[in-house]
């Protein structure tokens, strides 16, 4: 009699569908995966460890590079936490600069995974759009502040310099919503798509919340939970909370580009404000002097790709004793152990491209 | 089958566009003063700032017995380029160019040797 034997498969770590370097290893029966191991790690850097040497101003700089597609969030998390720890007053118009470039921020990143989920879905013509109109944030981020992904322009006490550039903004805001319209026309209702991300990689609310999910992977599966719209950064500012029920890959990409739209919104917002505002006026810290009280420290941020949350346990003197970031895409990462299983092969880039996993995030 | 055809027909409209990308290295973007390329150094005092906050170690200087900067160095290897040493220098002694290429043969390059101090 013979006996049925199932086959295990690396998929991974080199994969253009990871944004970095992931290794599923895959146990198959056929075509039909039954079970899911992820294996991260690849990218591990140790930034929790090296903010055990380094003072803040020192470590200010290499928070941009753990989610490199979003850097002004992790380095907002850092800069936001120390100054609550040191009672620092900003003004009103810093805050909402750091508003419009988060949210500029989002854009670009769920720009660039519309455009790579489209190519895991074996689509290369919309990877080319998304990433050319990320280009436009990107070299208005440069023109900002000097570098196209490692800003480094948050600092604690306000910003490095006056905002600028304002025109670009008007420029970017004026154009995004015609090609996001684009995007849609090609991609939303396209018999090809629908059909390969319609009713796949199913993430029920419990499962969400029993993976600890967050971000739009969570909202896109009916759950309402936006930080921001209880935040006291984002007060002000009128946008709506995307929220979808139908729990598959595709209202994961369809929350992404509504969300793209409430964000163009909030830069919109955002920019009528600072023309209104004079000059920036804003405290420089002493760099010699800068220590935390001795105290634990926790600060969250609702980040491209879920909640981003840091933690900082300090021992009164200028470097802190513990810190432990918490990214979204760590949690997106263990959910495929369970979101894989029952489904073939050829659907698992298309569900484990649509929760936005961004690798460097995860190993840290 | 109408979808199919209208995402189509938006991908068509796009051929007659304007193309986008740039043919470096023939032709280069133009950079604003706010970009962080290589470093330079003019009028220090060696208050030591730059050292302090640098987060990669890239910056070393020695002083003579009067407390006078002869020699700093910044060594581009381990530079990644920040701008903090620039943005908490007392002295704004501290600028980043332009320059952008840094790419080389020769690693000795990459050590940028600055001497002298604010009295020259």
């Amino acid at each position: 009699m013979k006996t049925r034997t199932t086959f295990k498969l690396n998929l991974g770590p080199q994969h253009p569908s990871t944004h970095g370097v992931l290794r599923l290893l895959l146990e198959l029966d056929g075509e039909k995966i039954i079970s899911c191991e992820p294996d991260v790690g690849y990218l591990h850097r140790g930034m929790e460890k090296m903010a055990e040497n380094m003072t803040y101003i020192q470590y200010l700089p290499t928070v941009d590079r753990i989610d490199y597609l979003a850097g002004f969030f992790y380095s907002y998390l850092l800069v936001d936490l120390v100054e609550k720890a040191m009672d620092v007053k900003l003004s009103e118009k810093v805050k909402i600069i750091r508003v419009m470039l988060l949210e500029l921020n989002r854009i670009a990143s769920h720009l660039l995974w519309v455009g790579a989920f489209l190519m895991d879905l074996g689509a290369v013509s919309p990877f080319f759009y998304a990433m050319r109109e990320r280009e436009m944030i990107l070299r208005y981020f440069e023109r900002l502040t000097g570098q196209r992904m490692m800003y480094n322009y948050f600092v604690f006490g306000g910003v490095r310099h006056d905002i600028d550039f304002l025109e670009d903004i008007e420029e970017i805001i004026k154009i995004l919503p015609s090609k996001i319209d684009d995007y849609e026309r090609i991609i939303t209702e396209n018999p090809i798509f629908v059909s390969r991300t319609k009713r796949k990689g199913i993430i029920t609310p419990d499962m969400a919340k029993n993976y600890s999910i967050t971000g739009v992977n969570l909202r896109a599966s009916g759950i309402d939970y936006d930080l921001r719209q209880n935040s006291e950064l984002y007060q002000g500012f009128e946008f709506e909370t995307v929220i979808l029920n139908d729990c598959d890959a595709w209202s994961r990409y369809k929350a992404r580009i509504l969300e793209m739209r409430e964000s163009i919104k909030i830069v919109e917002q955002a920019l009528d404000k600072i023309k209104s505002f004079d000059a920036l006026r804003q405290i420089l810290i002493n760099p010699l002097t800068l220590k935390l009280p001795q105290r634990e420290y926790y600060n969250e941020i609702e980040a491209p790709r879920g909640l981003a949350s840091c933690y900082i346990m300090s021992d009164g003197s200028e470097i802190p004793y513990r810190l432990k970031w918490r990214t979204g895409s760590y949690y997106s990462v263990n959910l495929l152990r369970e979101l894989l299983v029952g489904n073939y092969i050829n659907d698992a880039i298309a569900i484990a491209g649509s929760l936005d996993i961004i690798l460097p995030e995860v190993d840290k | 089958m109408k979808a199919l055809m209208l995402g189509l027909l938006t991908v068509f409209k796009h051929l007659f566009m304007h193309p986008v990308t740039l043919e470096y290295p023939e032709k280069k973007r133009e950079l604003n003063n706010n970009f962080r390329g290589k470093l330079e150094v003019s009028g220090c005092v060696g208050c030591g700032v730059c050292k302090k906050v640098c987060p990669s170690g890239a910056i070393n200087y020695t002083k003579n017995e009067s407390g006078k900067v002869v020699s700093y160095n910044f060594n581009l290897e381990k530079c990644i380029f920040c701008g903090n040493c620039m943005y908490y220098c007392p002295k704004s002694a501290i600028k980043m160019t332009n320059e952008y290429e840094l790419g080389t043969e020769n690693k000795d390059e990459l050590q940028l040797i600055y001497t002298g101090g604010a009295d020259d």
